[in-house]
């Protein structure tokens, strides 16, 4: 079908509906903690101490070593019956000061608590107090700050369990307004070390100072002659501090961050901007604008370049290979909604996008969402709370024809049984190798994306034998 | 030599009781590491939770049964993509997850009903799945939630489904173990001999504790059927919630995973006069002794020494052709508990390999007294060993391999040793004969890999040339 085609019969359709069944089958997305502890690895000497069962950190720290192919250290509380039933906030004060006492270095300490620690309700913030005590009476030359972090898993998602945690932390050492130090606030967002390395050379062709809140090019660590170990965050201590000083902050991810940029506004007037997450090329046409407006900056001409080296290999796939194809992304809502935006750029049609958690009332706000209903030729669906049954089973019932999936390996057989060309993006991606290097945001994202998606079509077009022979001569 | 205090663990020298280093004329009597105790909170250990142990490790692995976690998403997102335990049925068991997605309101009203919900909704979806066991989590044993009585309901309205329920959350115990013995005996208590299968050979036995981990039991499945053995019931690799309702028939269990599994052949023998048989599984040594023992039991002698004869004729050579070259290498094990005894003895006698330490997450007291009796001595036993005790471990002994999970083997990486995955293997599977070439196989790859030589080159320095490693043809 084409798009005149689809144009002629009717107007396109873009729905935004909830999954329609109570239970999951496939989650697309973690749980709160777990998102808490992925910003807290991003900051640098700073070890997360879970509160709740032994399982929450476990499998966690596998999930990071999955996907980054590293090992990240997150500290549990190892919940115990006897906790459960006479409160845990001991076994918070034993963990705080084994951590401190046998990492020298400790600096950071957010507290996560879980399900099980918020339904028992231990009183975190009364602790910490009692921590902060103890800490100051054992180790009065050190200052290791600890941040609450109240995730129940109950709520939200991984999503939103990071949003929590990078709040938390920055409130916790954020604490007064100094000097202006003229830098930028840069929240990424959930991005892999690609995307970090892209934008700080980005900020750094345009002459921009950003603090990363948080940076994690550093989840792509070396093996090195000398054996050391340098898997963490690159934020540090002062880099919060300082994120109160700021000319502005600049968020590139509702979901993800945004509300630390809300607070930095209200605590200390550090004026916030919400831009969109900058998947494709209008969204970071958008991002560099904003920045060069909010800093006074020029936008050079390297990135002039780079976005025209983008432009001419997406220009070679676009109404060749990708028009009318359809596609449907899962995965965290900034990620999707920014590909949807994405894939409508180089003429993919993404009839399909799953969002998850419990958010629905949000995403019906997200601008992003109806700048999708406003340009859309064709029908689209958007699923919120959705899961990955949702996906598979609209497959296996004709529901929706698919030329392309993108999303993470959670949703890997969905594409291998039903023989469907799958690109992984987001997170995790652990069934193929190197993705946290490559970058998905910016033009040498989109450029990077956009030759996945080909390679991946074109791998399919020769194993199913579908027109290979388009490819003997390109 | 007494218990072994590391200059890590001076700040919690508790951790002295767990720590062994074997000493000539010692004995269990005087030293055995404590175990099975609740572990220090912060020091970064690698235990998990009941509810994994009782899901990921024994329920999880069933090919035909919907697993319902009745708790947040992230019970069910954390236990998913962590095993490798394909079955010969597409691999149902590792594809899906089932949770109910507890939300804030169902942990304030209940979440029976949302329980109920769930389970109508995962039959109705698969239809052809008629089996199930729910779980509770954390939070929903915290609120007090009758599973079982949801269970009878829903049985009840659909008489053609069977329902099992383990109630093990997370914060019960202190580890997995706690969740293997909660199954174990659920299971005896309300299902066995709840249905009679077809016995279509007088050698009957049910093969308890081994888990098809890249295929273990399909390829013990080839010996018992060339020794005309039927096995009622596998516990779990592979398995069926049917055959292991029949557990009741057998005439043997045989035992590989004592610590996770042995809770049912003891009630098996109690209840039904069942005899138990422990064997080793993985080595040559040890699987002739299991298959001579299984035999013997059944007077088939003359065909256990037939399929000995004609696997060792197999595979022999090509195990002492990497004994050779792997004579003297040392290895460190940290695994769950049980391979550490199943391994030390087997890979120094059948690969001339030094085992020099070996640290278990859940192995209790009695999986100690086993490995020490079969380890040799200067080895260090170490109970729930944690990350900084690693280290210092890996400095005073150096191994050449270290059998592990993934993430621990991401952080040795960058001390330039190689890993291979001690629970989900590389490339195995590594049970039998066969198996054990496949793991002498990934151990020589992994001790002779070119990287780790190349890896501790720094190419500043004038004295050093990067060397070129020679490899015979394997």
């Amino acid at each position: 079908m084409s798009a005149c085609d689809t144009a002629a019969v009717k107007p396109a359709e873009v729905k935004l509906v909830p999954k329609d069944r109570g239970g999951i089958i496939n989650p697309m997305y973690d749980c709160q903690p777990a998102g808490a502890q992925f910003a807290g690895i991003g900051v640098k000497d700073c070890i997360p101490l879970v509160h709740g069962g032994q399982g929450c950190t476990m499998f966690v720290r596998l999930l990071f070593a999955q996907h980054f192919k590293e090992n990240f250290d997150i500290a549990s509380t190892s919940l115990h019956e006897e906790s459960a039933v006479f409160g845990g906030t001991k076994r918070v004060e034993e963990g705080v000061m084994v951590l401190a006492k046998r990492y020298p270095n400790l600096r950071v300490i957010p507290i996560i608590t879980t399900c099980s620690t918020e339904v028992i309700g231990d009183d975190i913030e009364g602790t910490i107090n009692n921590c902060n005590r103890a800490l100051k009476a054992e180790f009065p030359d050190r200052h290791i700050y600890l941040a609450p972090v109240h995730t129940p898993s109950f709520k939200g998602s991984h999503v939103s369990g990071y949003a929590e945690c990078l709040k938390s932390m920055v409130k916790t050492i954020a604490k007064t307004k100094g000097t202006p130090n003229g830098k930028l606030n840069l929240i990424p967002g959930w991005v892999n070390p690609g995307d970090i390395t892209l934008l700080k050379y980005y900020m750094k062709e345009m002459g921009v100072d950003a603090n990363m809140l948080v940076d994690t090019e550093d989840f792509d660590s070396p093996m090195m002659p000398n054996k050391v170990i340098d898997t963490h965050g690159r934020t540090t201590v002062e880099d919060i501090q300082e994120s109160a000083n700021a000319v502005a902050t600049v968020s590139l991810a509702r979901y993800e961050g945004a509300t630390t940029g809300e607070y930095l506004k209200d605590a200390f007037e550090v004026p916030h901007n919400l831009v969109n997450t900058p998947y494709g090329i209008k969204n970071t046409d958008d991002m560099l604008r904003k920045i060069s407006e909010i800093t006074g900056k020029d936008i050079p001409e390297s990135l002039v370049r780079e976005r025209g080296i983008a432009l001419d290999a997406l220009a070679d796939l676009a109404h060749m290979f990708f028009a009318n194809k359809k596609v449907a992304i899962f995965g965290h809502p900034d990620l999707v909604l920014g590909l949807a935006q994405f894939c409508m750029e180089v003429e993919l049609e993404p009839v399909l996008l799953l969002i998850g958690d419990d958010q629905g009332s949000k995403y019906k706000k997200d601008p992003r969402i109806a700048e999708l209903k406003a340009s859309a030729h064709f029908d689209m669906e958007i699923i919120h709370n959705a899961d990955l049954w949702d996906l598979e089973k609209k497959i296996a019932k004709g529901e929706v024809k698919l030329d392309l999936i993108m999303g993470h390996s959670k949703g890997r057989y969905i594409a291998i049984d039903a023989n469907i060309p799958m690109v992984r993006v987001g997170f995790p991606t652990f069934d193929r190798a190197g993705l946290y290097r490559k970058p998905t945001v910016g033009y040498k994202g989109a450029m990077e994306l956009a030759e996945s998606i080909a390679n991946a079509m074109f791998a399919h077009m020769e194993y199913t034998r579908d027109r290979e022979w388009i490819l003997n001569t390109w | 030599m007494p218990m072994v205090l590391l200059e890590c663990d001076k700040d919690i020298p508790e951790r002295q009781k767990h720590i062994y280093l074997k000493a000539p004329d010692e004995d269990t009597r005087e030293y055995l590491p404590i175990a099975n105790a609740a572990t220090i909170p912060g020091t970064l250990s690698e235990r998990g939770c009941a509810f994994c142990g009782a899901k990921l490790v024994i329920g999880g692995v069933l090919k035909d049964t919907i697993q319902m976690i009745h708790g947040p998403l992230g019970c069910a997102y954390d236990t998913w993509h962590t095993k490798r335990y394909p079955t010969d049925n597409g691999h149902f068991n590792m594809k899906y997850v089932w949770s109910t997605d507890m939300k804030e309101s169902h942990i304030v009203f209940g979440g029976e009903k949302r329980l109920e919900q769930s389970m109508n909704e995962a039959f109705d979806e698969m239809p052809d799945i008629k089996r199930m066991i729910v779980y509770t989590t954390c939070p929903t044993a915290l609120i007090g939630d009758d599973i079982k009585a949801v269970a009878k309901k829903v049985m009840k309205e659909r008489p053609d489904v069977d329902i099992f329920t383990v109630e093990c959350p997370g914060f019960s115990g202190v580890s997995q173990s706690k969740g293997h013995h909660v199954l174990n005996i659920g299971w005896i208590n309300e299902k066995v001999e709840t249905l009679e299968k077809e016995i279509t050979s007088e050698y009957t036995m049910n093969f308890i504790g081994d888990f098809n981990i890249q295929g273990d039991t399909q390829l013990l499945q080839t010996y018992w059927d060339k020794l005309g053995i039927q096995v009622v019931a596998h516990f779990t690799g592979n398995g069926t919630y049917d055959d292991l309702r029949c557990m009741h028939q057998a005439k043997l269990n045989v035992v590989n995973c004592a610590r996770s599994s042995g809770y049912i052949a003891n009630e098996l023998k109690k209840r039904y006069g069942i005899p138990r048989l422990d064997i080793d599984s993985w080595g040559f040594s040890y699987m002739a002794e299991g298959i001579r023992k299984i035999c013997a039991f059944f007077g088939i002698e003359e065909r256990g020494e037939a399929l000995i004869a004609e696997e060792e004729a197999k595979w022999k050579p090509k195990l002492d052709w990497y004994k050779e070259r792997l004579q003297g290498k040392k290895m460190a094990i940290w695994t769950g508990g049980p391979r550490l005894w199943h391994w030390t003895k087997s890979v120094e006698d059948d690969l001339g390999i030094q085992v020099v330490a070996m640290s278990s997450k859940f192995g209790h007291e009695e999986d100690f007294e086993k490995v020490i009796a079969r380890g040799r001595e200067g080895t260090y036993y170490i109970d729930d060993g944690n990350e900084l005790e690693f280290f210092e471990i890996i400095d005073l002994v150096k191994p050449d391999v270290i059998f592990t999970g993934p993430r621990v083997g991401e952080l040795v990486k960058k001390l330039h040793i190689p890993y291979v995955n001690g629970h989900g293997y590389h490339n195995g599977p590594y049970m039998g004969f066969e198996g054990f070439v496949n793991l002498a196989r990934d151990t020589y790859n992994a001790v002779y890999n070119p990287l780790r030589h190349l890896a501790g080159v720094d190419i500043r320095d004038k004295a050093q040339s990067t060397p070129v490693i020679l490899r015979e043809a394997a």
